[in-house]
């Protein structure tokens, strides 16, 4: 019972952990609170469900949802943020906030109000022992997040890239005085944000078997919440949140009846933290 | 007598213009941004609606009660979230937005997803206040609320609030308290939705949670951006022209969302100063013209 | 008399030692240089005293009080102004209105004189009286982010006048600006010390140091490793290291 919960909770914590990893790396760097980044989320979504209606083949839409979610992000940077980045920090945001709006808009238009179904397998089958269980949509899971984590950890502190968007992150003008050209690294921070957050749309798509237009409504401000609960732009701290934000939702759901929609939770913890430790579970002052 | 539509669609405007007005105090003088201003003004509607309802308080005593629970609520919540870095207070504000539209839903008390009914129109001479009654008791409420940002403005917190959002480092190296006068912006501009939520309530006789979500934040947030953040008359005007676009924009209701969406991406983007802002469109045309006609005469 | 003494004052950032142990006192009237090559820990130095930064060690005090652990707007209110190395007046903001935000110091302790207008006219004639005497009558009425570098460092310097303070700490005031301007920023500064307040002096220009000070601070890697006049410091061979071993 435990260690089901405990699978399940991981399983939820490593979507949001795909989700908020994205958000936290366009913080870090730009300092735009980036509500749009569900919209794309939810793109990468359409995009792999759409794909495997044309091909069947699960691995192949997932690829292909990424790479539309990549292109995405990169167009909201280079046309949307990028222009806007010398005015007050609400003007990006209200941007972000419109965009997300039109984006849920338009997939409800192009795509029709209802549910889809994103009846993917890949035959791997559900895995139990006794009463535990994993589902094949949790494998799938917990096996594409780990492996995109450990790419992404390897990125950041195995390459020249990934030293130079850290640097970025902490900061931007000194880097550029290097020669880094800090451009084409925000470039490449928003690609692989996006394309991240494509992964996690397809697997939720696949996990609860459907795909609507506002699916991202939700993760738009609970990842906001997590990156938050993580100390804004602190990557460690945010796979650390969204963690502790997937199992506090399973257990507090399944253990603890607490008369609260279960996607209250993040920010319940979230405002608790401030209150105490304000600058998240792993920030500084 | 004006007919009982048109009177509905001014009442309306008129409660969005208190609430845009008052997150350009929070937003558009102190520069904090919020982004869960409705569940202040849903905090003032379920006081006034509870009071008035379940301890059969007057509607004259009701509505000021919104107005002091929902400030009271902003300083409790406020403090925490002004302590620190300035974009939690939009992340903070847009979670407060989610947890209170969920405590209205699911806690009993509040009256669920049913809502509250039986909030009446406030008496006065023996008799229930006419529909065109009400609106001269709201515009008049405006009016002083329009007089106090004034005063306001030209306050030593007015200043102090145009440093913060210039710079609040050098505003506090001035001699700002930064907390404090935060705080007090955030707390005024919540009390006044309040008030405009009690008078939303016993307008629209019964409310529900959903009149109070984020989207109701974006709405209002739209209002002021889209008039021009931080001027005196833009979010009025903000609030009569969307105010009033859903109302004429009835064939395209399916894509009504849509244009809010992309009205609202697309100003910022090419205008951010809003209609009424410095360097935007409508007081350039009008600079032209003043010395267009200037060079006339 | 001492106005300013710092004692042992340490502050550390994620190990990294931005001061260590740095002491030295301020007088009355007089001004204080700190020189220093790149990354001494001359800015964090400013950033400490005024309550920007936490200090990790030490102590700070201010007329004899201590003032570490006081928040910025709380030292301002005490007497001491500053400005940025980075200038950063109000950029939407008048020069006039620029210096009636310092102006306002004696008003936002107590909410209740907050709600007062701040357009009356006995404030607007000191206002006026220091705009005159910092050279900036032909400005006054324009926005501080369309002013020429050397017009907004001197706003700089008016707004924190207006705090009516004992003690002046400037940073690099004369950092980006051509000969003349820097030539009459110095002439603004030293008619501040006539008036009376002291200033803390961060500058590069080493020509400017030498001039207006009597006794200068040198710092390298965030500990002092110099205190004295400028013939002293010129020929001390510490200095010239840390300099040279910079800069060849």
């Amino acid at each position: 019972m435990l260690i089901q919960q405990l699978a399940n909770g991981i399983a939820i914590g490593s979507v949001y952990a795909l989700i908020s990893l994205g958000l936290t790396m366009v913080y870090g760097i730009l300092r735009i609170l980036h509500v749009a980044h569900a919209g794309i989320y939810a793109l990468g979504a359409y995009v792999g469900w759409f794909s495997f209606r044309l091909i069947g083949d699960f691995w192949l839409s997932l690829l292909i949802g990424m790479a539309g979610s990549a292109l995405a992000g990169y167009f909201v940077q280079r046309y949307l943020y990028s222009p806007l980045l010398h005015l007050p920090r609400i003007a990006p945001l209200i941007v972000s906030i419109g965009l997300f709006i039109a984006m849920e808009e338009t997939f409800r238009i192009i795509a029709g109000p209802h549910t889809l179904t994103y009846n993917a397998r890949v035959g791997l089958g559900d895995l139990s022992i006794g009463n535990f269980q994993l589902t094949e949509t949790q494998i799938l899971i917990l096996f594409i997040t780990g492996l995109i984590l450990v790419i992404l950890w390897a990125i950041l502190t195995r390459t020249r890239t990934g030293l130079a968007m850290r640097a970025c992150a902490m900061d931007a003008e000194t880097t550029s005085s290097f020669g880094v050209n800090v451009n084409a690294i925000i470039a490449i921070n928003f690609l692989l944000g996006s394309a991240m957050a494509g992964a996690a749309g397809v697997l939720i798509g696949v996990y609860d078997n459907q795909v609507w237009p506002t699916m991202g409504s939700i993760p738009a401000y609970k990842s906001l919440a997590i990156v938050v609960l993580g100390g804004l732009g602190n990557i460690p701290g945010t796979v650390l949140a969204s963690l502790v934000v997937g199992l506090a939702e399973t257990f507090f759901i399944g253990v603890v009846a607490i008369p609260f929609p279960r996607d209250a939770v993040a920010f319940i913890a979230m405002i608790l933290v401030l209150m105490f430790r304000p600058y998240g579970l792993l920030g500084k002052a | 007598m004006m007919s009982g539509y048109l009177i509905t669609i001014l009442i309306t405007v008129l409660v969005y213009a208190i609430l845009a007005h008052s997150l350009n105090i929070i937003t558009g003088h102190a520069g904090q941004i919020s982004l869960g201003h409705a569940a202040f003004f849903g905090i003032g509607a379920y006081t006034s609606a509870l009071f008035y309802t379940q301890a059969g308080v007057s509607f004259w005593v009701a509505v000021p009660l919104a107005a002091l629970v929902a400030g009271l609520v902003g300083i409790f919540l406020g403090i925490p979230c002004l302590r620190v870095r300035d974009d939690f207070l939009a992340i903070t504000t847009m979670g407060i937005g989610f947890v209170v539209e969920a405590i209205f839903l699911y806690i009993p008390f509040f009256g669920g997803a049913m809502g509250i009914g039986g909030i009446n129109l406030p008496h006065w001479f023996g008799r229930e206040m006419t529909k065109s009654e009400y609106f001269f008791l709201i515009l008049i409420v405006f009016l002083l609320l329009l007089l106090l940002d004034r005063r306001l403005g030209r306050s030593w917190i007015g200043l102090a609030w145009s440093s913060i959002r210039e710079d609040e480092q050098a505003a506090e190296a001035m001699g700002v308290d930064l907390v404090r006068f935060k705080v007090l912006a955030f707390v005024l501009g919540s009390s006044i939705a309040g008030l405009a939520g009690g008078f939303y309530a016993h307008f629209l006789t019964f409310i529900m949670p959903q009149n109070f979500g984020f989207g109701q934040s974006i709405v209002i947030l739209c209002m002021v951006v889209f008039g021009g953040i931080g001027t005196r008359w833009g979010p009025f005007l903000g609030a009569i022209i969307l105010g009033v676009l859903p109302e004429i924009s009835r064939p395209i209701m399916e894509y009504r969302t849509l244009v809010y969406g992309v009205l609202l991406l697309a100003m910022m983007r090419f205008q951010p100063g809003g209609l009424l802002g410095e360097e935007s469109i409508l007081p350039k045309m009008l600079r032209r013209f003043q010395s267009h006609s200037s060079e006339k005469g | 008399m001492v106005l300013l003494r710092v004692e042992g004052l340490s502050k550390e950032f994620d190990g990294l030692k931005a001061l260590d142990r740095v002491s030295f006192t301020a007088e009355e009237q007089e001004i204080l240089g700190i020189i220093g090559p790149n990354g001494a820990g001359k800015t964090t130095l400013f950033n400490v005293i005024t309550g920007v930064y936490p200090a990790t060690g030490g102590e700070v005090s201010f007329r004899g009080d201590s003032i570490l652990g006081k928040k910025p707007h709380q030292i301002s209110r005490l007497g001491i102004g500053r400005t940025f190395q980075i200038v950063r007046p109000f950029p939407n903001l008048d020069v006039e209105t620029n210096i009636l935000v310092a102006y306002g110091h004696r008003f936002y302790p107590h909410l209740w004189n907050s709600t007062l207008p701040f357009r009356q006219p006995d404030i607007q004639k000191e206002i006026d009286a220091l705009i005159e005497s910092t050279g900036l009558q032909p400005y006054a009425k324009q926005l501080a982010k369309n002013l020429p570098l050397g017009i907004k460092k001197r706003v700089e310097i008016a707004r924190a006048l207006a705090l009516k303070p004992r003690l002046l700490l400037l940073d690099e005031p004369s950092g980006g600006l051509r000969f003349e301007e820097s030539v009459q920023l110095m002439d603004l500064i030293r008619k501040v010390r006539d008036q009376g307040i002291s200033v803390l002096l961060i500058e590069h220009n080493m020509q400017v140091v030498m001039d207006l000070c009597k006794r200068i601070v040198v710092l390298d890697h965030g500990s002092k490793i110099a205190e004295g006049s400028p013939e002293e410091i010129r020929s001390n061979p510490r200095v010239i290291e840390a300099y040279l071993g910079k800069e060849g």
